[in-house]
């Protein structure tokens, strides 16, 4: 399915995938404060129902969270502290370079639609859900939303999303980090063809802040192309071009490459305490969302 | 374009090159027209091209940067294939010996305006500033002598001051004299004695003409430095003669031939002048001129093919030679002259001169007590004797005349004395005193009877185009010959007509008395013989035309001929185009003049009979064709550097590889593996 069609249709997520959706959390492996009360459990000690733990009192706590039962045994005031609910952030970070505007079934759709899912489990569960897209740049940002009531204007907001411009990863990167301090569950969905390396853009949002799913989405004629005989070959983000003759030893080299290259995003991704997720566009997205991602633990 | 390098490879190298380089180009225009096709990013596949680089060769054709540096490497790898030399002249070895001719030939001027002689000198002096710091060197010059103007030594200014000090001369060119005295000089070394010494480098300046180049052999290191170029072009009087008709002497015939020995055919123009003493200064002459013919010289260089083709082609006639007569009574120089001076390189050839004496008969004195047919014959007016006299055998001892030309002792007459200089013809006699003299037994001459004639010299002047065969001879005297008497006529029975030349009188001795004989009945060769002989006899007196001499020539003038110009001479003045010299005379013997250096007139004061004025002309086609050859005189392996330079070239193709292709090999990788545009 073309971007082209899938506007015609309209939808991103159909109706019986979305009730499937409803059943899903967005699952955070790292204990992380929020901005507002919420569902999620926070670092935070709070006013929660959840016993947490106990401390001396100190002169100006207040009298409520005094547990008498203790006092009237030990003779010593301790204070009842209680875990705090607060609000998951959820960052979807959209490639929508050119290079993702490829493949059948195409990757930019295929995008699209996870983040589309993703979004719509994290307002659903009132989280706080932003989607950056990222080309030469952040070219579009929902900002923070939350709720089921957002879904709508968030799906419009995805579906509008257009492939264009030269992907400069890095400096999206820097931006979105030095914009969004709060912590929370960062999502990157690219191909990760990035020419001046994925390096420079994965170092500033897989430091301890986000809890980081990097999502490497690559179509089938990436996988394995289905090329022949001499050909130019030309690249629809930056037109440039290699000039090849395709042959046995050209493409084992090619899928040796592609193997190394997302052997080496894996490595990087995982030792700075993310997870890496390599996806084709060949296998369903719903299959993607409902169970690579609840493997991977992104969804509970 | 002399530092333009030549190719000793070249054909090879162009084919390899017609086929190898529009390989390589077609290798470039058949390039794949590719099928674009859009990929989400090249970032692999440019990894996976790289990473196959190695394996692909074809795949570096697509870079133009590499084709113009592959391009740059093919051609110079052909360059090299062609074996490019230059003309490297090598520096001097450790002992060298220069040989810088200074002959008449080396006065043209084809080095650019300067002469030769002044090119060898340059090229020498650079040769010379080669010279390492204990290398040694030595100069010689040569023509047809040879002069060690700078003995071995290391300096360089001394070396280059004697090459500068060397003189042209009108010489002609020998070199067997010049290698001797360089062996000679090579043999003082004390190194070149030692065993497996390198043999010293002989190095020769010159245009290669040389009159010996048969003879010559030198054990050395030759090499040959030619100074000249083939396009000089020289017209040269080759050949001139004149004489007087003896019928009429006021009558001179004069013949001259001329050469060019140019690259092209050459009409001229030839001026004979007349050159009549100076009255004010009599050692100087005043030429008119009497007498001018054209020439229509072809190249002496082309081959008869050549001047066939230019004959029937061109039209041209070939006349190589002109002859003038003219009526002189006097004395004179004769002056032929050829007229064509433009681009005529050497100068000192285009004029030949020849003195004339005035015509003058001979005066003959016949000693006889009567002799018929010989008085008729010196009264003939077909001899042109001036006066002929007849004394009687009594009046010739009582005075003993020396004012004759020649003397003629008749009927057996033995003379008793002569004068000291002179020719004399004896009859059946000998003359007192000299080294022959006839065969004696008992105190008497032995006479041998009916002696008939052998054989005789039929090329000699004297019997040319005579028949002697059938004259019987009644009686004639039997004489004893010394080896270096020429015998004209040789008997059956013993010799009947011999030369003898001692001191410096000329005795023609008959062994007969003519009248013993039946030669004067009738036999026409009786007077040609009389004719030849008193003419023979006249050879250098005031009859003949003088003789001209070749440069460097140092006439030897008989004590005669001073006793006649003043008896107790004690120097003679000699007045040429080098200018004036004294030459002081010795009190006895002969005299020789000093070498007649230059091409010209030279002339004597006081003046001396037979030698009052010389002409030395230089006549010779060796010294005037101006032609260099290209290989060392008598030695055609040995080519000159300045042509080939096979002796001194350098092979460049080693710097091409060296110096060119290897760096741009490594360009050519650096920029392979830079991978800028891939």
């Amino acid at each position: 399915m073309t971007i082209a069609t899938e506007r015609k249709s309209g939808l991103l997520l159909d109706p019986q995938f979305m009730a499937r959706l409803d059943q899903l959390d967005i699952m955070s492996r790292k204990l992380l404060t929020g901005k507002m009360k919420g569902e999620r459990r926070s670092k935070r000690r709070g006013q929660s129902v959840e016993f947490a733990d106990y401390r001396n009192y100190t002169i100006g706590d207040d009298l409520r969270f005094i547990d008498w039962n203790i006092y009237a045994r030990l003779d010593k005031l301790f204070l009842k502290l209680f875990l705090e609910e607060e609000d998951l952030s959820l960052y979807l970070l959209c490639d929508v370079s050119k290079s993702c505007d490829f493949g059948n079934p195409n990757k930019a759709l295929y995008i699209k639609q996870v983040a589309a899912a993703l979004s719509y489990i994290g307002l659903v569960n009132y989280n706080r859900v932003n989607v950056v897209a990222m080309a030469d740049g952040i070219v579009a940002e929902t900002g923070g939303m939350r709720g089921r009531r957002r879904v709508p204007q968030m799906i419009d907001f995805i579906s509008k999303l257009e492939p264009s411009g030269e992907s400069h990863f890095a400096d999206a990167c820097k931006r979105f980090a030095l914009a969004h301090r709060q912590k929370g569950v960062c999502v990157v969905l690219s191909d990760f063809f990035i020419k001046d390396g994925f390096e420079h853009g994965l170092k500033y949002v897989a430091s301890g802040k986000y809890d980081l799913f990097c999502v490497q989405t690559l179509s089938p004629q990436e996988i394995e192309p289905d090329l022949q005989g001499d050909l130019k070959l030309k690249d629809i983000e930056d037109s440039d071009m290699a000039e090849v003759s395709i042959t046995q030893p050209l493409m084992k080299q090619y899928k040796a490459n592609l193997n190394a290259y997302c052997l080496a995003l894996k490595d990087y991704v995982t030792r700075r305490g993310g997870t890496y997720l390599f996806s084709s566009t060949a296998v369903p997205f719903d299959t993607l969302v409902l169970n690579y991602l609840r493997e991977r633990g992104l969804l509970g | 374009m002399a530092w333009f390098p030549k190719f000793l490879n070249i054909w090879p190298a162009i084919a390899a090159a017609a086929i190898a380089i529009p390989a390589l180009l077609v290798l470039y225009f058949l390039k794949l027209k590719r099928r674009e096709m859009p990929v989400s990013s090249t970032l692999l596949w440019k990894k996976a091209i790289q990473d196959l680089q190695v394996n692909a060769p074809f795949q570096k054709l697509r870079r133009n940067l590499l084709l113009l540096l592959q391009m740059l490497l093919l051609i110079l790898l052909l360059l090299a294939l062609s074996r490019p030399i230059t003309n490297y002249k090598p520096g001097a070895g450790k002992t060298s010996v220069l040989l810088i001719d200074r002959s008449a030939s080396m006065a043209a001027k084809d080095c650019n305006g300067h002469s030769r002689l002044d090119e060898a000198k340059k090229r020498a002096k650079d040769f010379v500033s080669t010279m390492d710091r204990h290398a040694s060197a030595m100069v010689i010059a040569f023509d047809d002598r040879a002069e060690a103007v700078q003995q071995f030594t290391e300096d360089v200014n001394k070396l280059k001051q004697a090459i500068d000090g060397i003189q042209q001369t009108d010489r002609l060119t020998k070199l067997k004299l010049a290698y001797q005295l360089a062996e000679a000089q090579i043999a003082y070394i004390p190194e070149q004695n030692r065993p497996n010494q390198p043999l010293p480098d002989v190095w020769i300046y010159s245009d290669g003409r040389v009159s010996d180049a048969q003879d010559l052999s030198i054990r050395a290191n030759l090499n040959y430095d030619m100074i000249g170029t083939p396009e000089a072009g020289n017209i040269a009087v080759v050949a001139l003669s004149a004489k007087r008709n003896y019928e009429n002497p006021t009558k001179v015939q004069v013949f001259a031939r001329l050469a060019d020995y140019g690259p092209k055919p050459i009409t001229a123009q030839v001026q004979l002048s007349v050159g009549i003493p100076n009255t004010d200064h009599p050692e100087q002459d005043d030429f008119t001129v009497r007498s001018i013919a054209d020439v229509s010289l072809m190249p002496e260089r082309w081959t008869d093919e050549q001047r066939d083709k230019a004959e029937k082609e061109q039209g041209l006639q070939r006349k190589d030679s002109v002859e003038f007569n003219i009526d002189l009574a006097t004395a004179a120089t004769l002056k032929v002259e050829q007229m064509h001076k433009d681009g005529d390189a050497l100068a000192d050839d285009d004029v030949a001169q020849v003195v004339v004496p005035p015509p003058k008969p001979l005066s003959v004195l016949l000693v006889t007590d009567g002799n018929w047919f010989m008085e008729r014959l010196l009264n003939a007016p077909s001899l042109k004797l001036k006066n002929p006299q007849v004394m009687s055998p009594s009046s010739y001892e009582a005075k003993v005349p020396t004012d004759f030309d020649v003397i003629i002792f008749d009927r057996g007459y033995f003379p008793k004395k002569l004068p000291p200089a002179g020719n004399f013809i004896y009859l059946g006699s000998v003359g007192p005193g000299l080294k022959i003299k006839p065969v004696q037994e008992n105190g008497k001459n032995v006479i041998l009877e009916e002696n008939s004639v052998l054989d005789w010299r039929r090329e000699h002047p004297i019997l040319r185009g005579l028949s002697l065969g059938k004259i019987g001879i009644a009686r004639s005297l039997k004489l004893d010959v010394p080896t270096d008497s020429e015998i004209l006529v040789d008997g059956v029975k013993g010799p009947l007509m011999v030369l003898h030349r001692e001191g410096r009188s000329t005795h023609l001795i008959l062994a007969f008395d003519i009248l013993d004989t039946d030669w004067p009945n009738g036999r026409p060769s009786f007077p040609v013989f009389w004719y030849n002989a008193l003419q023979f006899l006249a050879v250098g007196s005031d009859l003949d035309i003088r003789q001209s001499l070749e440069p460097g020539a140092t006439p030897r003038i008989p004590r005669a001929n001073l006793l006649r110009a003043g008896g107790d001479l004690k120097q003679i003045k000699l007045i040429g185009p080098e200018g004036t010299t004294n030459v002081p005379v010795l009190p006895t013997g002969d005299f020789a003049l000093p070498a007649l250096e230059k091409v010209g007139v030279y002339s004597t004061d006081p003046p001396i009979p037979q030698f009052e004025r010389i002409a030395v002309n230089m006549l010779d086609p060796n010294e005037s064709n101006v032609a260099p050859i290209e290989h060392a005189p008598g030695n055609p392996t040995i080519v000159s550097a300045s042509t080939t330079g096979q002796k001194s070239r350098l092979e460049l193709w080693w710097w091409i590889v060296a110096c060119a292709a290897l760096p741009l090999l490594l360009i050519e990788w650096w920029v392979y593996t830079r991978r800028v545009h891939l």
